[in-house]
């Protein structure tokens, strides 16, 4: 058998490849049923908008074929060449591009419209891994994380001057494959905190704001050093002068709220933790103290810019991307109606073809970004957690394909990709259920549009084919 | 590089992620039912189906009240496009009002609710709703509605009015809503329920443009509209109609009846007024108008006034003396110009004396003040203060008087007969003489002039009515109402109204009657009739009578505010109705022509307030 094999596909990972494909049908159903109109349901027409996704589908399926037919080491030395040239393709698309939706991001070559982004999303993929691959590279290393850094700075900059803010935002997606690479985990705390700190910000008191924040401190050092005393005097006197503080002031009317009390409270209980941690040796304090300071400084900050910086159309803005304030005419109303739309579905679903939220056009761009009301409303729960977890699983089988890999090449191609699915569908989804911001990026496979379909089937089958060349253990690398 | 356990973190992440998404799932799609709500408000449009009203029908099948389509055109200020809007001054032509008034009534909708349906313009004509359709106007559109139409021009205030119901009626019937019609007055209110019909519901899919995408759930939740009752009145419309030409530049009422059914055949309140005024655009104005009008043509007095009887009363006093036996039908009386006992009673000159047929046929004022006095002091039943007055009372609610009949009229009143507590109230002392008056159908007695047409009935039925009602059938129904078929008798025999009658006879046969104006050769007319002196003027002049005296087919009463003698007005109006309903003609063009040019002066009425 394994002589017969000529082409390498005897280790093609046929599952991983069906649920792809069976995502990708369920979202042509879907785009059938948001684009259908039963006046318009005597023929089945190809420059209709399921017509046109089918063609896409056949173009995407040639792809995967071509994809599986060429052999692995040329994704390996195509990566930075094909880097360059979307590069160049970005820029040209910067000054000839077509504007849609304030976004000049469209390049329109004859008849079809096409979309560089996501394909530089493919050639950022394979040069990260062929870089983070080299021979020598750490992540430990400056050298590593400032190569990682420019590979990822250049197209995110480009794209966000072609005012294409959701297509940068997707390049975060590298995040999940550099923590399996072994970045720093405090880059990830950091950055949790950071939009921990600027989302609570908006929807927690300022008190239970500082609450958690001394709260979630305390607890680290808890798990860093493992001695509860400590943590539990801390606490305790913090609690206690804020107390004080705040019985003073109401006895000498000096007008403290607790609020106030509780912030001097807690800084000044900073001085003799730090004395402590002086002379118990302890750093981690240290550390915790200063991100404590910092998360202070940070929240004052967005409280300045949000209340004097910005204005009063921009904070709207804001606050409706966080689902605080809905104005449901304006801002609000596409996820508003979204909302509806899935909830109305309930359990079953209205079944297919008979969603009247989709049908009679109450939701925006039903066929692109919001093409998962139609799963929500027509299927109900039951479709939609199908479709979750038909998701679930691609992504989940793409990181267990990467895990599987014996050159580094292959594997932060894999994670690479699971992170751009993951990315995709979390935002999109948590969009139209008002988990998440309202950002503008596709469902893979099964928002309308060519670009996304035939970038996300380059990106996974090339990833089935990286898989399928797996070299067995103790062979010789290919990608060194 | 791989020996750590990161990709499970990862893996276990990417669940976490996922796990959020379906909670919330849950919870939008399963625990909180407000989306379900909204989604079918947004899709879902309710559209009230309008019946139309039932038709009102005269006793021989010809249309009273009709009804004609009509649309209102509605809007959802929502749907109108927000950029290009619409053009204001060419649907405010087509709608036939000003282009200001749209706008206004455009912002009133838009005060009340942005989403839900308002009414901008009512009662558009079919041709103005085809003209509408070509336009296209996003974000309005036309709602069936039915219109009165009154084909005839007669008997407004026996027909009615309809009109919106106001906030009070909402209130208290569930059934109505903003913008619905009830009727008013007349039968259109006494019929409400049978003429409404039943409204319906019409669900239907739109769009988010508010474009109807057709019906929900294939019509499964549509409520058809119930037509309204079609109502066959006992009206007479060509007697109607020749009765309110006689009343025209009077105030009064004439009512007729059938007096072997109790079917009204006729009633006029003069002035009358046409009550496609009522309907329509200029409903307003004409409203207005009308409530302004001294003489009040919205009060229906043939049910709601309360008139002196004059001495069409004497044929009650006359048959209580009978059955009381305190006067026989050959007992006869002086008169020398009246009753000279206590303030005293003037009569006219008459040959003197008279027995009761003749004194009812020359309306003698002496004769019934004996007779009345005889009633009340009768020792057999204790004088007037033991039982006396009471007994006579008695007699006369018997006839119908002093409370409402019963009619179907909701707004009939009852007159007022007073009782002896109520003499007792005003005088320390009382007798037969205090209430002298009564005797000749003065004084505190108040009649509506039903009850006076129903009197009428009761003599020509020998002693018993039907409950007088204006309805002879309801579709559908095999019976009207139960109260409509019972006889109410009077407390007098059959046998003591033979003489009574033969002196209304005599009224209009003989030589010694007061209305030899009424004679119509062959027919029989028996009458009575009245000059009833009020303190607002001129005397009232009034007439009562059916004929033929065998066999009745009709009793009228008719009632000329300040006519005068009751023969110079009332009697002539009432034989030309009696002759026309028994011969279908009126042979007698110039006394029509005298009476429809009559002129009679209200001073009472002119606009002093």
């Amino acid at each position: 058998m394994k002589g017969n094999d000529k082409l390498g596909w005897a280790k093609i990972d046929w599952k991983t490849i069906l649920v792809f494909v069976v995502l990708v049908f369920i979202g042509w159903l879907n785009i059938y049923a948001a684009v259908y109109n039963e006046a318009l349901a005597g023929g089945f027409s190809l420059s209709s908008k399921y017509g046109m996704q089918l063609i896409w589908i056949g173009i995407s399926t040639i792809a995967a074929l071509v994809i599986l037919l060429i052999d692995d080491i040329y994704y390996h030395q195509l990566a930075y060449p094909a880097y360059a040239v979307m590069l160049i393709v970005l820029l040209l698309t910067l000054v000839v591009g077509h504007k849609v939706n304030g976004a000049r991001s469209w390049l329109v070559v004859g008849p079809i419209s096409i979309q560089p982004a996501e394909f530089m999303k493919v050639a950022t993929a394979l040069s990260l891994a062929r870089f983070m691959s080299e021979y020598n590279f750490s992540l430990s290393k400056p050298r590593g994380v400032v190569g990682v850094g420019v590979i990822l700075f250049i197209p995110i900059a480009i794209i966000l001057l072609q005012n294409d803010m959701g297509s940068a935002l997707v390049y975060c997606s590298f995040l999940l494959m550099l923590f399996r690479e072994g970045l720093n985990p405090w880059v990830y705390y950091a950055l949790f905190l950071v939009v921990g700190l600027f989302v609570g910000s908006f929807i927690l008191s300022p008190t239970a704001l500082l609450i958690g924040l001394v709260v979630l401190f305390v607890v680290s050092q808890f798990f860093s050093n493992r001695n509860p005393k400590e943590s539990v005097t801390f606490v305790a006197s913090v609690g206690l002068v804020s107390l004080v503080l705040y019985g003073l002031s109401w006895l000498g009317q000096w007008g403290l709220n607790y609020y106030h009390s509780l912030l001097a409270a807690s800084l000044i209980m900073l001085v003799p933790a730090l004395i402590y941690a002086y002379r118990e040796k302890l750093s981690t304090i240290y550390l915790y103290a200063t991100m404590f300071g910092s998360s202070l400084l940070f929240l004052g900050a967005v409280d300045y810019v949000f209340n004097d910086v910005l204005q009063l159309h921009q904070q709207k803005r804001i606050l409706d991307l966080l689902g605080i304030e809905s104005d449901l005419k304006g801002w609000g109303y596409n996820v508003h109606q979204s909302k509806i739309a899935i909830g109305s579905g309930g359990f079953w679903g209205k079944g297919f073809l008979d969603g009247t939220q989709t049908k009679y056009d109450f939701i925006p761009e039903q066929s692109t970004d919001f093409i998962f009301c139609t799963v929500g409303e027509e299927w109900g729960f039951v479709g939609s957690v199908v479709v979750l977890a038909l998701f679930a699983t691609l992504i989940i089988r793409l990181m267990k394909m990467g895990e599987r890999q014996q050159e580094p090449f292959r594997r932060v191609y894999c994670y690479g990709v699971a992170g751009i699915f993951l990315f995709h569908t979390i935002i999109n989804i948590g969009m139209t259920i008002g988990l998440m911001p309202v950002i503008g990026i596709p469902l893979p496979m099964f928002s309308y549009g060519g670009s996304s379909l035939l970038a996300f089937t380059i990106l996974f089958f090339i990833a089935v084919r990286l898989d399928s060349q797996n070299s067995s253990i103790g062979s010789t690398y290919k990608f060194y | 590089m791989a020996g750590n356990n990161r990709h499970i973190i990862l893996r276990w992440f990417v669940i976490g992620l996922f796990a959020l998404l379906g909670l919330r799932l849950f919870h939008i799609q399963i625990i909180d039912r407000s989306y379900q709500r909204a989604a079918e408000n947004n899709v879902l449009r309710y559209e009230v189906q309008h019946p139309p009203r039932g038709e009102i029908y005269d006793r021989n099948g010809d249309f009273l009240a009709q009804s004609v389509a009509s649309y209102d055109l509605m809007v959802v200020p929502r749907n109108i496009p927000r950029e290009e809007g619409f053009d204001t001054v060419a649907l405010a032509r087509i709608a036939g009002v000003a282009p200001e008034q749209l706008t206004q009534s455009l912002q009133a909708a838009k005060n009340y609710s942005h989403s839900r349906a308002s009414v901008v313009v009512r009662q558009l004509s079919t041709e103005a709703k085809l003209l509408f359709d070509e336009g296209n106007f996003d974000g309005f559109y036309t709602l069936f509605r039915t219109q009165r139409s009154y084909p005839r021009k007669i008997a407004g205030n026996l027909l009615g009015y309809i009109g919106q119901v106001n906030d009070k009626i909402i209130e208290r019937n569930p059934y109505y809503s903003r913008g619905d019609y009830i009727g008013y007055s007349g039968i259109e209110s006494a019929y409400e329920e049978l003429l409404r019909g039943e409204k319906g519901e019409k669900v239907s899919i739109v769009d988010v443009r508010g474009t109807i995408k057709g019906p929900y759930q294939e019509g499964h939740y549509d409520k058809p509209a119930l037509s309204g009752t079609p109502i066959t009145t006992t009206i007479d419309a060509p007697l109607q109609e020749l009765a309110e030409e006689l009343m025209q530049g009077k105030v009064g009422s004439v009512i007729a009846l059938e007096p072997s059914t109790g079917e009204i055949l006729v009633m006029v309140s003069s002035p009358t007024y046409d009550p496609d005024e009522l309907m329509g655009r200029d409903r307003g104005n004409n409203y207005v108008k009308m409530l302004n009008n001294p003489r009040q043509p919205l009060f229906n007095r043939a049910v709601m006034s309360s008139y002196p009887p004059g001495s069409t009363f004497k044929l009650v006093n006359a048959l209580i003396g009978l059955e009381e036996g305190v006067v026989t039908p050959a007992r006869r009386y002086p008169c020398e110009g009246g009753y000279h006992v206590g303030r005293g009673v003037k009569c006219h000159d008459h040959r003197s004396p008279l027995n009761l047929k003749d004194a009812v046929s020359n309306s003698c004022n002496a004769y019934f003040c004996y007779v009345f006095r005889d009633i009340l002091d009768n020792p057999t039943r204790g004088g007037i203060m033991k039982g006396g007055y009471d007994n006579w009372e008695k007699y006369v609610r018997s006839f119908g008087f002093g409370q409402k009949l019963g009619s179907d009229f909701a707004s009939e009143r009852g007159g007022f007969v007073p009782t002896a507590d109520f003499y007792n109230d005003y005088y320390p002392k009382w007798n037969s003489l205090t209430v002298i008056s009564m005797a000749i159908g003065q004084g505190e007695l108040g009649c509506s002039p039903l009850q006076m047409a129903n009197l009428a009935a009761i003599i020509a039925n020998r002693g018993y009515y039907y409950i007088p009602h204006v309805v002879k059938h309801i579709e559908g129904r095999d019976s009207l109402d139960n109260r409509f078929y019972e006889r109410h008798y009077t407390m007098v025999s059959e046998k003591h109204f033979e003489p009574v009658i033969d002196g209304m006879w005599g009224t209009v046969h003989r030589e010694i009657g007061t209305a030899g104006v009424a004679y119509v050769k062959g027919l029989d007319i028996c009458g009575k009739t009245g000059t009833a002196q009020n303190p607002h003027g001129k005397d009232h002049s009034t007439f009562l009578a059916f004929a033929p005296k065998d066999n009745p087919q009709i009793a009228i009463s008719v009632y000329v505010e300040n006519g005068g003698f009751g023969s110079s007005v009332a009697a002539p109006i009432a034989s030309l109705l009696i002759e026309k309903y028994l011969t279908g003609e009126v042979a007698r063009p110039e006394l029509v022509k005298y009476i429809k040019n009559m002129d009679i002066a209200y001073p009472n009425y002119s606009n002093k307030k």
